[in-house]
């Protein structure tokens, strides 16, 4: 009897059914997507960890190391299996050339070591232990993925050449987040570019039980043993693996609660509707003597039937999909070798969606109890009350068109049920508005300046030449006598080192030199540095050096210390976000680059003034700002773009499939009131209207609602995500003409699209079928 | 006395599963300007058809309907609307009233919709015309907060609104009790005496004894006819009209 009845039902109600289907086979597809992954991830960075031998303990250091009494310490700890001291090669950006790309403006430290001979391999893309040959360099996983480099490439490393033999895997650097990527070479070459660079010393220990593992750290702390440098145990570094993909899962679940979220929406209002329709049967029911139960029984098999349909729609679909998600995966750290299990898990992820969604109707029908038998089968609708509404009366109204007074009249007399597609609306407004917002953010010229970059017209970088200095001091003159030119800045950059009084050593760190005050950049903390004991530092650095607004710092300037005042503290995201700024004059130490920058009396004419200066300075790197942050950023700029392009259309999409429904059941649940106006002489037109004054109201509140969240919590969420970045202070920079035009515009064109569409079942409703007697 | 609506052979079928049934198999009727009639008939007999067929609220399958020289088939949806709405008033046995709005406000729903007339001029008239129907009271009430027969009188003030020239009553009184029903048919006899004509459908010979014409219709025909007198208002005038309506019922066998 329950298959006629759901067969029956489902027939009279095509599209309801196909949509609810539809949003619970993309929320099923999401969780079992996101299962498969976890154990995917999982199983992959156990397979890769265990065979690289990834160390249990890992402490880095810079500086001088006995290792005699590493060794003696190893001896005598009862728990450690193995130990070993790996080096490594600690090398600037700029002195290595993959193909015809220099990494000088790589945010990671990139360094070369030997392969291990004991544990903590690097491996290839088979999983196996790498043996390089003389010649060869074995490049990071993740320059593979951004094709900075292919295989059989010439790389160039301080001017010794080497051919790209292939890309490794390092259980410990593989993570984009691990600010750390090892090339490896052989020992003879190691040898032979040693001198470039500065070592750092990698002191590994694998452990018999990594289980006192807590009392292992302990115990290397209260030893006094070499530790400048960061700790690292084998628990972390699965947590940087993880991390990445981790947050993809993350965004998974997210996207797929939300789905959810809009699918439960979805039948909480078919089943309300359903509920109001069938109201006199299910009187009638309860008083000839069926249980609570057994009534529920009927409404539970038709979406138990739906939940099942879209719950095994959707897992189909997730098998169709996981090989594109496990791309990433694969590549950084190779299969998992849990297929089946991976599979299971992901079944019970699609139990849970399907258990969930028959719990969340089962708790929609809890109504049922409060249904009076009496009241039901008297009046035949249910008699709550709907408040609010009382004081908005047709005789009253000198205001509204009748039509749009009916319309905004029935959202308020029914805010339950219209709630349901408000929630739905705002939500989707959300995910239009943030992503567009952000997008424009980042791309707006003053962003620039969160990120550590002055807001001018023109740039000229100069570096890697001969007599850089004269170079610059030609330019300087160019520009001076260029009338074309308002305003212009010359910054050198130089390293300088830092004292550090609580470990004793020297660290290396770029200031860059010059008066600050011309093209002034955002500081989230404190001012430009004015005074010569004055140095801003950007915000890694600040971390790094554990320095605040107000602390001091000693840099060795012309041999001799001295302290600075730190002014402020500020984003950045060029060269590796590590950087400072200062005004002191020094003559000592080289210049490793020249930044110039000018501001043009008529910014349209950018283009011809850098092709000129482009022409006539062919050492330098010339370029109009736009180009220049294209470089710099412009993947971010684009992804975000692409990112709030397809959120619109995902956006646009719910708010068409939603509103198609909701209208839909809106006329299949009014007919009687449709056919009423009809037969009184209202036309299809004045109905439609009606609908769409509805659809218009809860669209205008839904938009108000969207934008406003948006630019509250939506801007702390972005703000997040952009602070990954570097940049510390964050507002939104909203395009209005987008978001409070073309956006609404976008969004009340197909949600009247769909409100049309949805009520044009209206005209065919036949008068003398609904006021039968 | 002027012809206002003609019926001429309308035809119409509906389909019941794979077969098809004629409701209305070539009735032809004329109602005058000002007339009182009632159709009779058991169920199924295609009464009810007959009044949305004659009303432009269902279209026929073959014959045609004129209001006024003008063929209903030949009009639009919206002059359809436009013609009810104007032209026609509708009273229903259940009330057809929107469960949002008030009693006040259900009865200007339609005049309302003519953003032209004057919304104040509206409400009075509504007002005046729940004075005289009894429910002056009741303006603020819900519709779920009164009883059948005061609904179905503010169903009549709705019907009254815009001044119909005919009112289309289905069964009017056929969820009311006996004392609300003869209140009601007193007020139908009073927007008759007025010159508004009035044709009831209805399955109860004591309603129909009000009107000065009876259709008896039987299997989807007329089948008879029966003229009376005006109604002069008395009991003994009421009993004797019922038993000549049932006598004739009889006759034709319904």
């Amino acid at each position: 009897m329950y298959f006629r009845l759901i067969r029956n039902d489902m027939a009279k109600s095509k599209l309801i059914t196909l949509t609810t289907t539809i949003f619970v086979a993309a929320a099923a597809m999401l969780v079992s997507l996101a299962a498969i992954l976890i154990v995917n991830l999982t199983g992959a960075i156990d397979t890769l960890m265990t065979r690289a031998e990834t160390p249990h303990f890992l402490q880095m250091h810079a500086g001088e190391i006995d290792r005699a009494r590493l060794t003696e310490f190893a001896d005598q700890n009862s728990n450690v299996d193995e130990f070993q001291v790996l080096e490594f090669l600690n090398m600037d950006g700029a002195r290595i050339i993959l193909g015809d790309r220099s990494l000088a403006d790589r945010v990671q430290d990139n360094g070369f070591s030997v392969q291990s001979d004991r544990f903590d391999y690097l491996l290839d893309l088979n999983g196996n232990i790498i043996s390089a040959s003389d010649g060869e360099l074995y490049v990071p996983i993740g320059y593979m993925r951004d094709h900075t480099a292919q295989v059989g490439d010439r790389a160039i490393v301080g001017g010794k050449e080497f051919t790209v033999a292939g890309f490794l895997r390092d259980s410990q650097m593989n993570s984009m987040l691990s600010s750390s990527k090892r090339f490896l070479v052989s020992a003879n070459d190691y040898a032979e570019i040693k001198s470039l660079g500065s070592t750092e010393y990698l002191i590994e220990f694998r452990l018999k039980d990594l289980s006192a593992l807590g009392a292992f750290e302990t115990a290397y702390a209260s030893a006094g043993l070499e530790a400048n440098g960061p700790t690292i145990t084998y628990p972390l570094f699965k947590m940087i693996n993880a991390i990445s993909d981790g947050m993809l899962i993350g965004v998974i679940l997210l996207v797929s609660v939300l789905v959810a979220a809009i699918a439960l929406m979805c039948i909480r209002f078919t089943l309300l509707a359903k509920i109001e329709d069938d109201y006199r049967e299910i009187g009638v029911m309860k008083t000839l003597g069926l249980r609570v139960s057994d009534i529920k029984k009927i409404y539970l098999a038709k979406y138990a039937a739906i939940a099942a349909a879209g719950s095994v729609l959707g897992f189909v679909l997730s098998l169709v999909f996981k090989d594109m998600l496990l791309e990433n995966i694969r590549l950084y750290m190779g299969e998992s070798g849990h297929f089946s299990l991976a599979l299971f898990i992901g079944l019970i992820g699609i139990l849970f969606v399907f258990l969930a969604i028959t719990a969340y109707v089962s708790g929609v029908l809890r109504r049922f109890r409060r249904i009076s038998a009496a009241e039901a089968v008297r009046f035949g609708t249910s008699q709550e009350k709907a408040m609010g509404t009382r004081h908005m009366l047709l005789s009253q109204n000198r205001l509204l068109n009748t039509n749009i007074f009916l319309g905004v009249k029935d959202v308020l007399a029914r805010k339950k049920l219209y709630a349901t597609m408000l929630t739905v609306l705002v939500l989707s407004a959300f995910i239009m508005i943030v992503p567009q917002n952000l997008h424009n953010t980042i791309s707006s010229k003053s962003f620039i300046e969160y990120m550590g970059i002055g807001s001018y017209d023109m740039r000229i970088d100069l570096q890697q030449t001969d007599h850089i200095s004269e170079k610059a001091a030609e330019m300087v003159e160019t520009m001076r006598s260029d009338k074309a030119i308002t305003k212009y800045a010359v910054l050198a950059t130089k390293t300088f080192k830092v004292k550090e009084a609580e470990t004793g050593s020297d660290q290396n760190i770029k200031v860059e030199l010059g008066d600050h005050s011309i093209f002034p950049i955002a500081y989230s903390q404190g001012r430009a540095p004015a005074a010569a004991d004055e140095i801003a530092l950007s915000t890694l650095n600040a971390e790094e050096l554990s320095k605040q607004v107000g602390d001091v710092i000693t840099l060795v300037i012309e041999g001799k210390d001295k302290n600075l005042t730190v002014s402020g503290i500020y984003s950045d995201i060029t060269n590796g976000g590590k950087t400072a700024k200062a005004g002191f004059t020094d003559h000592s130490s080289d210049v490793m680059w020249y930044v110039l920058c000018a501001e043009l009396a008529d910014p349209s004419i950018i283009d011809s003034k850098v092709a000129d200066y482009a022409g006539r300075f062919a050492y330098a790197k010339v370029a109009g700002i736009d180009e220049f942050i294209a470089q710099t950023f412009g993947s971010t700029i684009s992804s975000a773009l692409q990112a709030s392009y397809a959120a619109i259309a995902v956006a646009l999409t719910i708010m068409v499939l939603v509103t198609l429904l909701f209208m839909k059941m809106l006329v299949a649940k009014d007919r009687y009131s449709i056919a009423v106006m009809k037969a009184l002489g209202y036309t299809n037109a004045d109905i439609q209207v009606q609908f769409i004054s509805r659809s218009a109201f809860v669209l205008i509140i839904g938009m108000a609602a969207g934008t406003l969240l948006a630019n509250t919590l939506g801007e702390m969420l972005a703000g997040a995500v952009i602070s990954s970045f570097g940049a510390s202070a964050f507002h939104f920079t909203v395009d209005p003409l987008a978001a409070y035009l073309l956006s609404p515009l976008m969004m009340i064109g197909s949600v009247l699209i769909a409100t049309i569409i949805g009520t044009s079942g209206t005209g065919r409703i036949k008068i003398s079928e609904h006021i039968k007697e | 006395m002027k012809t206002m609506l003609i019926g001429d052979h309308i035809v119409k079928s509906f389909r019941e599963g794979a077969e098809k049934r004629n409701v209305l198999g070539g009735v032809s009727v004329e109602i005058d300007e000002g007339e009182f009639v009632a159709v009779m008939g058991p169920s199924g007999s295609g009464k009810s058809t007959l009044m949305f067929a004659l009303s432009g609220t269902d279209s026929v399958d073959n014959g045609q309907v004129c209001f006024d020289g003008r063929e209903l088939s030949k009009l639009g949806e919206n002059e359809l609307a436009d013609l009810r709405r104007t032209q026609m008033g509708f009273v229903f046995q259940q009330p057809t009233m929107l469960k949002n709005l008030n009693i006040l406000d259900n009865i200007i729903l339609l005049s309302m919709r003519d953003g032209s007339r004057n919304p104040a001029e509206i409400v009075e008239k509504a007002r005046a015309l729940m004075k005289r129907v009894g429910i002056a009271e009741l303006e603020k009430r819900d519709i779920a907060q009164v009883s059948g027969g005061q609904l179905q009188r503010a169903g009549i003030c709705r019907a009254l609104m815009n001044n119909p020239r005919i009112i289309f009553g289905d069964e009017p009184t056929g969820a009311l009790n006996s004392q609300s029903a003869q209140e009601i048919m007193d007020i139908f006899s009073e927007i008759n005496a007025e010159g508004t004509a009035v044709m009831l459908v209805t399955h109860d010979a004591k309603v129909a004894a009000r009107t000065e014409r009876i259709m008896f219709m039987r299997d989807g025909i007329i089948a008879s006819e029966l003229k009376l007198p005006k109604f002069n208002g008395t009991g003994t005038d009421i009993d004797e009209r019922v038993k000549q309506v049932t006598a004739k019922m009889r006759e034709i066998g319904i």
